[in-house]
Order: C-alpha cells, then structure tokens, then sequence
C-alpha cells in the first residue's frame, strides 16, 4: 500500500466543533488512479488536505509508503510536500509574476537543484505537455487548459509518490476538462503516476479507476470503475 | 536560507512587479537618508564657517574691560566707575608670569579717514607693538608697527582691508602715503588684510592702527587705557588665572575681588566652548530630525510589506504548498524588506554626497570654507544602519508571512 489511512477522524474547533472526518480508513496502491467523490461539507476538501500534508488529524494513522505521517514540524512537512507530494489546484495557482517555465522550476528551486539543471528539467516537463512554446509565457497570456498542463508540469517535476488533484476542471469547460482528464489517465497509466483526484463531477470520477464515495466524513462506497461506465449520476447517491 | 543569484532573482521580480509602489515606499528611506546625511555634511560645514571667523584670533586669549561696581567695598559706594591704566598693565606683566602678552589698547571709535577725495569710515586703535600677538595681523604691504614707533611715538598707521580698498581703489603699494584722521596726518607703514569676524574694539578691516602713545596723547587719554588684551602660555588655562588678575587689579583699584560686574574679563576659551556646545546641541537636532525621518521611512516599509504580504497570501500558501519551508518565507520577505529600504538609502547616500560636493565647490569658490562632505566612515555606518533596520523593518511582516498556512493556497480566492 503507498497510501494507508487507519481510523483517521478531524474536528475543527471554531466556535461549534465540527467533526469532519469520522474515521476514514482507506488505502490506495501505487499505480492507482482514484478519484475522491462527495458533496461539499461531505469531508472530501478535508481528507485531501490531510493526504497532502496540509493539514494534520485528531486520530488516527496515516502511511505514505510505510511512513507515518503524523506531527511532523512545519520543516519537515514542507520537505515531505516537495519530494512526495504534486498538487494540482482548480484555480491552477500558478505565480502570476512568473513565467511558465518559472512556474514548473519552482519546486526544484525549494529543493536547491542548481539553477541550469533546473530550468533544463522544467522545459523537458514543458515539452512533454506540449508547452515548449510557451515556456516564456506568462500565467495570464495562457487558457485555462494551458495553465492547467504547465501546473500538472510542475506536479510531475518533482517525480513525487502522489499526484494531488483537488478539483482540476473546476475552472475549465468540458472539452478542456476532459482534455486535462485525459491527460491525467495517460500519465498513470503510461508512466504508472499514483494520482488522487478530488471531486463532486461525476464526468470526471468516472474517468478514473476507481471512485471513492464520502458522505458526512466517512467513506461509503468504493466503486470500481476499470470499465469506465459509472452512471453519470453516480449510483446511489443524489448527486448531480 | 540560500543566499545565490536565485534568491535575489526572486526578491528583485517581486519588487519590480509593484514598480510604484516600491518606488514610494523607498522614497521615504531614501528622503530619511538623504536629510540626516545631508544635514550632518551641512551643519559640519557651517561648524568650519563659524570656526574661520575666529581666524587670526589666538584661542588662549582674555580681555580685560573695567566697568561699574556693583557692591560697596572699602567705604566706597556701589555704582562706581573706575579705569584700567597704563600702570596695571605693567603690574599685571610682573605678577602674572604665566601670560604670554599682556598689551593695552585704546580706540577712538566713529571718525572718518580721509585720503584726498577718498573718505572711508573707521575707528582709530592705539596698540603696542606686541598687540600682533592678539589679532594676527595678515601683512599685505609693508609691515606692522614696531617697538620703534611706540618709543619714538612716530605718527605712523597700519590700515585694515576696506579702507585701504576705500582709500586706494587703483591698488598698488600705500606705504609712504599719508591719510588723515580727523585733525592728524598718519603715514602708512603696513595693511593688513585680516578680515576675521572677532574684533576687539572694532572690526580689524576698518581699523586704523597707531601707536598706543600717539593715540593716548592726541585723545587726551593721559594713562587710561580701554582693554587690556592677555594670551597665556601654551597649557595654561585662562579660567584658572582669572581669579588672579581680579585679585591684582581689585586691590590696585580698591573694589570686590569677588564683583564680577567690576571687572569684565572676556575669555575665549569659554567662546569657544560656547560653539562647540551649539553644535553639539545642533548635531543632537539634526539626529534626531534625520533619524526619525528613516524610522518614518521605515514604518513605511513594513507597513507596504505588510500589505504585499497580505495580498501574497495566495502565492505564499502556494510557495509552502509546493514545499518551501517557513524559513524560506521569512528569509525572502526579510530580504526583500532588506533590499527596499538598502537601494533606497543607498540613493540617498549618493545624491547626499553629490549635493555636499556641489555645496562645497560654491562655497569655495565663493571663497568660503569648504568641509561640507561627509567621511567615508559616516557613508558606511549609514549603510550598515539601514540593513538592521530592513531586518526590523521586515520582522513583522516576515512573522505574518510565516502564519500564512499552505491550505489558505487551496481556498478559493
């Protein structure tokens, strides 16, 4: 198991303590491509904060290859972040005063890889998404899906354990976002890329493998869905 | 924290991205800078300005003048006058071996010098021969009086600057000319082209120096003399040996030892002193005005860095996100806040000098004194200075930066 989450239970305490995760307990294999599915208030945002060391749990184990992640100093969560962790964001988060390729590079800059071989490395990831072109390019010269690829380039760059999807196509049409799905499924499935991807679409769980439901912070159902042919309105739930 | 070309690659696209806004924000440490320095070369200048007026003015000197008694002693009643004489400057050269000179003089103040057609103001001034050891005279013609001219009582002069440029607007050598001070022909043996701003009994440029007999007998001063001039010894200390010369001349003259309003002695030392103490007081105002220009500067600093911290939060949160540690943060945004107010002051440091440079080329060329430039050491701590305070500057908005926690990144703005 790459990912081994045991009993894991948050609560916020602002004001009312909100329990969140109510003892989630799944494990996910390297290779895989998963998709984590649930309304919203339903804990999803929560546990992928969490599976990206975001934030930290009340209860509860969680294992990235066997290591247990669990009150780590901010030093050391930071580091665990850039050597095992991608993120790829729905509003893309790149840097807007920065240039594509500076964008890519930027999580080899926090690993102090030397400037050239760095900038040598981000244009091969550039190259392999197809945006060599735009390398010198800023955020804001660039379409949603663009900007989407050059974050996805610098998810990959650092050849991390887990790529970390939160809402990819949140902020993309649906001929682009099923470009960036795609995208997602020939990278696991060309170059074996364990990829988490967080979700309330149910278009684009269904591009993935295997579909994890939550509801009110435990985990419902687990779908598989190597056939690709979930309902689109998912089963059993009443979601859209 | 890595410190390489990266780092201030990272520092400069992040300042350069606001362009006004840091220019702003700079300014205000730069303008800090600039005054303190500015004001720091100024005030030295004007401090070697004043000091030039003592020029010609030997600094170990005190004058002596009598006036009105303000207690009653020996039977006498307070207010009354007495003179300085002739006889007390001999007493006071036997029983005061640690001066130098003691030499009297005598003026006669408002007459006009005449030379021909020529008219120029000045006031005649009896001296001995050693008075040149009170007022340096800067010889220019012929020379200054001599023992032969007291003794003989020569009816000879030595004239200040602007009469002589009043009498002779052609130039040329005076020496052996006569001018003519009220009813009596004086022959000119010197001028003296001293011109500093501390007289004795008249501005030097417009006195009319004779010997102290010839003006003693032609005013019907008989033995009064007006000032008696003294310069110690070198090491000796004028406030010690005052006490002294009240002690000799208050007997002789039967008053107080102890009235000061007796006896007036004027010590330089203690002028000196005086204007040493102004500019302390001067440069402690000049401080403190340039120093909290920079702290207001500053205060700007961290205040605008505050707000760009605030507005990062987003860039931040994905900076930590994609794993910078909170050192990474502290140090970029601290050496951000290093680098605004240090290219900023270093401004003010160069335009400062510029304008001290282009100051003192007028004022010496006006003929004034120069020291108008800052050292190098004032340059250097002034920079030194200003990286403490970009650390400080930058301390509160570093610590805001490091609260900013990863998650805010995923939120949605």
């Amino acid at each position: 198991m790459l990912i081994e989450l045991k009993n894991v239970n948050k609560t916020y305490n602002n004001g009312q303590p909100l329990h969140v995760l109510k003892g989630i307990n799944l494990g996910i294999d390297k290779g895989e491509f998963v998709s984590i599915m649930g309304a919203s208030g339903s804990g999803k945002s929560t546990l992928l904060n969490i599976l990206g060391i975001l934030d930290n749990y009340d209860m509860g184990e969680y294992y990235i290859d066997g290591r247990l992640i669990k009150g780590l100093t901010e030093r050391q969560a930071a580091d665990y972040r850039n050597h095992m962790i991608g993120f790829i964001f729905q509003s893309f988060n790149l840097i807007g005063f920065k240039t594509a390729v500076e964008n890519v590079e930027l999580p080899l800059f926090y690993q102090g890889v030397p400037r050239a071989k760095r900038h040598q490395m981000a244009m091969e990831y550039l190259d392999r998404l197809g945006l060599a072109d735009w390398a010198k390019h800023y955020p804001n010269e660039m379409s949603g899906g663009q900007k989407q690829r050059v974050a996805i380039a610098r998810a990959l760059i650092t050849n991390p354990k887990i790529i970390l999807a939160d809402e990819p196509t949140g902020a993309l049409d649906s001929k682009t976002s099923e470009e960036v799905m795609q995208l997602l499924g020939k990278l696991n499935r060309e170059e074996g890329v364990t990829i988490i991807v967080v979700t309330h679409e149910s278009g684009v769980a269904n591009c993935t493998d295997k579909i994890v439901h939550i509801k009110d912070g435990i985990i419902g159902q687990i779908e598989d869905n190597r056939e690709h042919r979930a309902s689109v309105f998912g089963t059993s739930t009443i979601m859209k | 924290m890595r410190f390489d070309v990266d780092s201030f690659r990272e520092i400069a696209d992040s300042l350069v991205r606001n362009k006004s806004r840091s220019l702003l924000t700079g300014f205000g440490v730069f303008w800090g800078v600039f005054m303190l320095l500015f004001m720091m070369g100024g005030g030295e200048g004007l401090k070697k300005s004043i000091e030039s007026n003592f020029e010609g003015f030997a600094t170990n000197t005190c004058i002596l003048v009598s006036s009105q008694t303000s207690e009653p002693y020996k039977g006498f009643k307070e207010g009354r006058y007495w003179n300085l004489t002739y006889t007390d400057v001999e007493r006071l050269r036997q029983m005061m071996p640690n001066m130098e000179t003691i030499t009297p003089t005598i003026a006669s103040w408002g007459g006009s010098v005449v030379r021909g057609t020529y008219t120029a103001s000045g006031s005649v001034k009896g001296v001995l021969a050693d008075y040149n050891k009170i007022e340096e005279p800067k010889i220019k013609y012929g020379r200054y009086l001599n023992e032969a001219d007291i003794l003989q009582e020569r009816k000879v002069c030595v004239i200040g600057k602007r009469i002589y440029n009043d009498l002779f607007p052609d130039g040329g050598d005076p020496c052996g000319e006569f001018i003519q001070v009220g009813p009596v022909f004086y022959q000119i043996v010197g001028v003296d082209y001293n011109s500093g701003n501390i007289s004795i009994n008249g501005r030097a440029d417009q006195t009319v120096s004779v010997p102290l007999p010839v003006a003693q007998k032609i005013y019907n001063r008989g033995k009064v003399v007006d000032l008696i001039c003294m310069t110690g010894k070198s090491g000796v200390r004028m406030s010690d040996e005052e006490p002294r010369m009240r002690e000799i001349l208050a007997r002789q003259h039967q008053f107080n030892p102890k009235d000061k309003e007796a006896l007036f002695i004027i010590n330089t030392e203690q002028m000196f002193a005086l204007v040493d103490n102004l500019f302390t007081g001067v440069n402690f105002l000049i401080m403190l005005i340039g120093l909290g220009t920079i702290l207001a500067g500053v205060i700007g600093v961290s205040n605008i860095m505050m707000v760009t911290v605030k507005e990062r939060t987003i860039e931040i949160g994905i900076r930590r996100a994609i794993g910078a540690t909170p050192r990474d943060i502290l140090s970029q945004i601290i050496l951000e806040s290093i680098s605004l107010t240090l290219v900023a002051g270093s401004f003010g440091i160069v335009i400062a000098v510029q304008l001290l440079r282009l100051v003192e080329t007028i004022s010496l060329a006006s003929g004034n004194t120069g020291g108008y430039q800052i050292s190098f050491w004032t340059a250097i701590v002034a920079a030194l200075l200003l990286t403490a305070l970009g650390v400080v500057a930058g301390l509160a908005p570093a610590s805001r930066a490091m609260a900013i926690k990863p998650v805010d990144a995923m939120r949605d703005e």
